[in-house]
């Protein structure tokens, strides 16, 4: 064999997937069919008129004291500690409250969750070959238990938290309770999907002998489950919490007391330069949950 | 042997201590905010409204539930699925504006393709260049990474809105800009996580920088990457669906529309048509992660 004919045969024989390869396909025709057919205006994005807002935006956004006069950074640093005073130290540390709560609640939620949607666990019997098989109706009632928490798993995920707080805000009004629960629900929907998927990957061995000796299905939760997935769990966890963070700035535009809030009224204002001060405050404190994420985590890493 | 061969201990352990301070944090949190269970309970209206809206959910409407129709308006389903066209054609178009932004971003902000022992030295141009220049541009992408990343596509929306004013475009863009932002920096560390050994030996046969990479690198990284893009577009579509909130004719925009106009059988249209087009993407980029990581 030659080098060609050899580099010919590697080529050849290179792994793909016709699925794949055809989803890939239909994607990048997604995306130019999106471009060649889809109401976006190039012209008018660059036209007079938006230029003209845009250099109007550009003077707004400096400090208020400062627009017209000389840079001074003195000036500058007493806009900013008077803004963070006023409400921004304020909005910012319940921007960071909502997002815990809500994590905390969508963590707890999806444990439970996370057990009936494991196929290897809500079923007749976990992990054990039974030597005649139980009656059809109790298969029957634990798949409708399994297949029911993850369908219900599925649509929880499938609603935005933006949607879910849009709904909800006209029941519980603007109150940090609908934020909490809005992320809670998404974030649940997700964290129990991960959470049954570790389940079901967890080595069979130790659940298996468990249960031959006759435990239930909460021990082997207990006992297996967690100590072996909780890491993973915490991961999955902190992962979505710096989502959360992002989130719960951005609630606040549906009137819910965060940060968005005040960057909304700061618009509707045309107070173009606390705008800008207060989304930069929302790049701190989601760098903050990012760098508190990333040290749990690597603690995490750490000890398991 | 029954199952009391298991010792009774908890099983918790040092974890009890993780678990409590996680636990304590979230009592904190709650304390500040003011939070009571009594919260929970909704107000009168409230419930109310709650009932009326939740009990169409059976019944989903398919003509027009506004008082007054114009003559020549188009009927609710062929509204409902043209937003929901839009809705994957904001997305697509997002998607694909963020994917080009993230590669070059990612490949700029990944340190493989200037670190390179062994071949960088020299103090020639060449190898001032390629220790000044390039850490420089490596470090300049990531920062450029973290601020686009760290301010949500809503917000970016609101940016874009108080600066230029509403241009569907501008939808796309403020999609697309932390997209490619979480893109580059996932890519950034596959790269930089790829197995070097093939790059070294290219590196040794004398092939350059961008050979290296486009030949030994991207593909090491490619089943990953694919696999991610997948995930995100399912994501691009519910925050495509979102902005429709800001005024972009997405499904959104329908959804606010109805709901504030107390159309509920409306609303749970467009409802049903987002989750038809969130699970749809779903199940498919399901499928092709599996296929891909297996």
């Amino acid at each position: 064999m030659s080098r060609d004919e050899a580099i010919d045969r590697l080529w050849h024989d290179r792994p793909r997937d016709a699925f794949v390869r055809a989803s890939v396909w239909v994607g990048f025709a997604l995306i130019v069919l999106s471009y060649a057919i889809g109401d976006f205006d190039w012209g008018d994005l660059f036209s007079p008129r938006r230029q003209a807002n845009l250099a109007r935006f550009l003077i707004e956004v400096r400090p208020f004291p400062l627009q017209g006069v000389d840079w001074n950074w003195g000036v500058a640093w007493n806009w900013a500690t008077e803004l963070l005073a006023d409400r921004g130290a304020q909005a910012a540390l319940t921007t960071l409250a909502i997002s815990v709560a809500a994590i905390l609640v969508a963590g707890g939620v999806s444990l439970g969750l996370s057990l009936s949607a494991a196929r290897n666990f809500a079923s007749v019997e976990p992990f054990l070959t039974l030597a005649k098989p139980a009656p059809l109706w109790l298969r029957a009632g634990w798949r409708v238990i399994c297949n029911g928490t993850r369908m219900i798993l599925m649509l929880m995920r499938a609603i935005p938290e933006y949607l879910a707080a849009f709904l909800l805000l006209a029941i519980f009004g603007p109150t940090p309770v609908t934020a909490i629960l809005a992320l809670a629900i998404h974030n649940a929907g997700i964290l129990g999907r991960l959470g049954a998927e570790s389940i079901e990957n967890i080595p069979i061995e130790a659940p298996r002998s468990l249960r031959a000796l006759g435990a239930g299905r909460m021990r082997i939760a207990s006992w297996v489950f967690l100590p072996e997935l909780l890491p993973r769990l915490l991961l999955y966890f902190f992962y979505r919490w710096e989502t959360c963070v992002r989130e719960s700035t951005v609630l606040g535009l549906l009137g819910i007391a965060s940060l968005g809030y005040w960057i909304d009224d700061a618009r509707t204002r045309g107070h173009m330069d606390v705008l800008v001060f207060y989304v930069m405050l929302g790049v701190a404190i989601v760098l903050v949950g990012d760098i508190i994420s990333s040290i749990a985590r690597s603690l995490v890493r750490k000890a398991s | 042997m029954g199952p009391d061969a298991i010792p009774r201990q908890s099983p918790l352990g040092m974890r009890a201590a993780v678990l409590l301070s996680l636990l304590a944090a979230g009592g904190i949190s709650l304390g500040y905010l003011g939070v009571a269970i009594s919260d929970l309970t909704p107000s009168s209206g409230g419930m109310a409204t709650a009932w009326k809206f939740l009990s169409r959910a059976a019944s989903p409407a398919f003509v027009s539930e506004a008082r007054f129709v114009p003559a020549d308006a188009p009927p609710l389903i062929m509204i409902a699925l043209d937003a929901a066209w839009n809705t994957l054609l904001t997305g697509a178009a997002a998607m694909g504006l963020s994917l080009v932004m993230g590669l070059v971003l990612g490949f700029a902000a990944s340190s493989a393709w200037w670190r390179n022992p062994g071949v960088d030295g020299g103090t020639g141009l060449d190898g001032v260049l390629r220790r000044s220049a390039a850490p420089a541009i490596c470090a300049a992408s990531r920062l450029l990474i973290i601020l686009m990343r760290s301010i949500h596509e809503l917000m970016w929306a609101v940016l874009f809105l108080a600066a230029i004013g509403l241009n569907n475009l501008a939808a796309v863009i403020a999609i697309a800009i932390p997209y490619a932002g979480t893109l580059a920096k996932i890519f950034s560390e596959l790269i930089d996580e790829a197995p070097r050994a093939s790059a070294r030996s290219l590196r040794g046969l004398g092939a350059s920088g961008v050979q290296t990479y486009c030949v030994a690198l991207l593909p090491c990284a490619l089943p990953d990457l694919v696999a991610y893009a997948f995930y995100r577009f399912e994501c691009v579509l519910r925050s495509s669906a979102i902005l429709g909130f800001f005024g972009f004719p997405t499904l959104g925009l329908y959804i606010r529309q109805s709901f504030n106009a107390t159309n509920y059988g409306e609303v749970w249209t467009f409802l049903y048509a987002l989750l038809a087009l969130v699970i749809l993407a779903d199940t498919w980029s399901g499928a092709v992660r599996k296929r891909v990581l297996a």
